[in-house]
């Protein structure tokens, strides 16, 4: 384990834009990330830069049939694609938790909606989820691709003047901005192209940002809270 | 030389102006962009899943992610295939990842990957940049070259890497770290 002090800024971006850490040091990185907009763009420097060893990758032809049966898929959810698609083996514990967490933000509803419909079960399976931050105080947040909603409990406590923001960092490793959150549970509806980020395995942080959001595009203040989606 | 440029010039100018149409949802060139690109794609996500059954699954859904997604391609900021090679390695990673399986052993059938140099054929890929990083990476020990080479290529972290070369995990990041080092030494040259 060496401390991360010691690795050069360069050294550390890359090793994350190559996808080789995992877990806890993963996680670090990525809160880094949120935190730096200088580390944030030494990972996408070298994320192109390692793109050009995809000229080296041989092509191998895709089966015949996948054509047709993609675009038989493109006009919404496909039932046939989501039973076909499993991801089958999500760590057991993980599923546990994502399951309390529904729970959680199931029977933590905001107060002014009366929650008399329980979420039907079929549904459930397609619902993601992320608790982000630690046990004590946890900010669920819930994300139906079904219809795009992604609801938020109630945000950190943030210091007058400031905001927290929502963001998800998916596979590119770069923090997508999805809302700003407040003192009570909040809906946001994402943009198409940030609804295909926030899936399994992509993180959800919250930043502390000035009122109005982060002004650069990219977390500016201190990342607060993170989480990683799961499928419940 | 200059032809290999031309040509591939103008296929990447074709490809962006195909996976632009793609991003204003226009199917015909979303079925040219399938035709141009899948065969890479598959490669990619053949190599990393590691079975046909769960890399035509991946490439399903990366097909659906750039149909969904491919509006906010900026032509300013990767190359089209970049891009899109990008999704399809990501979304390969995070689902064999989500197997919470590490794969340690060579696949079967994965092809080798072309030696720098003998792999650099003409068409739509080659570029100035890639060659750079290419000739970066040959210059660095074998140890580090290999390592960061499997590390992009298999999708795979440091402890899979460790485990794969059969090499102490912090044997295995010092490798690496210094590789990387000496890379960007390289690459800043």
């Amino acid at each position: 384990m060496a401390d991360p002090d010691t690795i050069p800024e360069d050294v550390a971006a890359a090793e994350l834009a190559l996808g080789l850490l995992d877990g806890e040091e993963r996680g670090a990185a990525l809160r880094r990330v949120l935190a730096e907009p200088g580390f944030a763009a030494r990972v996408e420097w070298w994320r192109l830069r390692f793109a050009a060893l995809f000229d080296l990758w041989p092509e191998h032809a895709a089966p015949p049939h996948l054509a047709a049966r993609i675009e038989a898929s493109l006009d919404g959810p496909t039932s046939a694609k989501a039973s076909r698609f499993a991801w089958p083996a999500l760590a057991a514990i993980t599923s546990a938790i994502a399951a309390s967490l529904l729970l959680f933000v199931m029977v933590r509803p905001e107060p002014t909606v009366p929650v008399s419909q329980p979420i039907p079960v079929a549904r459930a399976t397609s619902v993601l989820v992320a608790m982000l931050g630690d046990a004590k105080s946890p900010v669920a947040a819930v994300y139906d691709p079904a219809n795009g909603a992604l609801r938020v409990a109630a945000g950190p406590g943030v210091p007058d003047a400031r905001v927290a923001q929502l963001w998800v960092i998916g596979g590119d490793g770069v923090p997508h901005s999805l809302g700003l959150l407040s003192s009570r549970p909040t809906a946001l509806a994402p943009k198409g192209v940030d609804r295909g980020r926030i899936a399994p395995g992509a993180t959800l942080a919250i930043s502390v940002e000035p009122l109005g959001g982060s002004p650069t595009g990219l977390p500016t203040g201190p990342v607060v809270a993170t989480g990683v989606v799961a499928r419940v | 030389m200059t032809i290999t440029h031309l040509n591939a010039d103008a296929a990447r100018a074709h490809l962006s102006e195909v996976l632009l149409r793609t991003g204003q949802e226009d199917r015909d060139a979303f079925r040219e962009l399938y035709s141009l690109t899948s065969a890479k794609l598959f490669g990619i996500t053949h190599r990393i899943c590691g079975n046909a059954q769960a890399a035509e699954d991946v490439l399903h859904e990366v097909y659906l992610t750039i149909w969904k997604r491919a509006g906010a391609w900026e032509p300013g900021r990767a190359s089209p295939i970049t891009w899109l090679a990008t999704i399809a390695r990501n979304r390969a990673i995070d689902w064999q990842r989500a197997q919470g399986v590490r794969r340690t052993s060579p696949l079967d059938d994965a092809p080798d990957i072309a030696d720098p140099g003998e792999g650099a054929e003409a068409g739509m890929l080659a570029s100035e940049s890639s060659r750079e990083l290419i000739e970066c990476l040959d210059g660095l020990e074998p140890q580090q070259r290999d390592a960061i080479r499997t590390a992009f290529f298999d999708g795979i972290t440091y402890a899979e890497l460790a485990i794969k070369r059969a090499v102490p995990l912090g044997t295995m990041k010092s490798w690496v770290r210094r590789g990387l080092a000496r890379l960007k030494d390289c690459l800043d040259g």
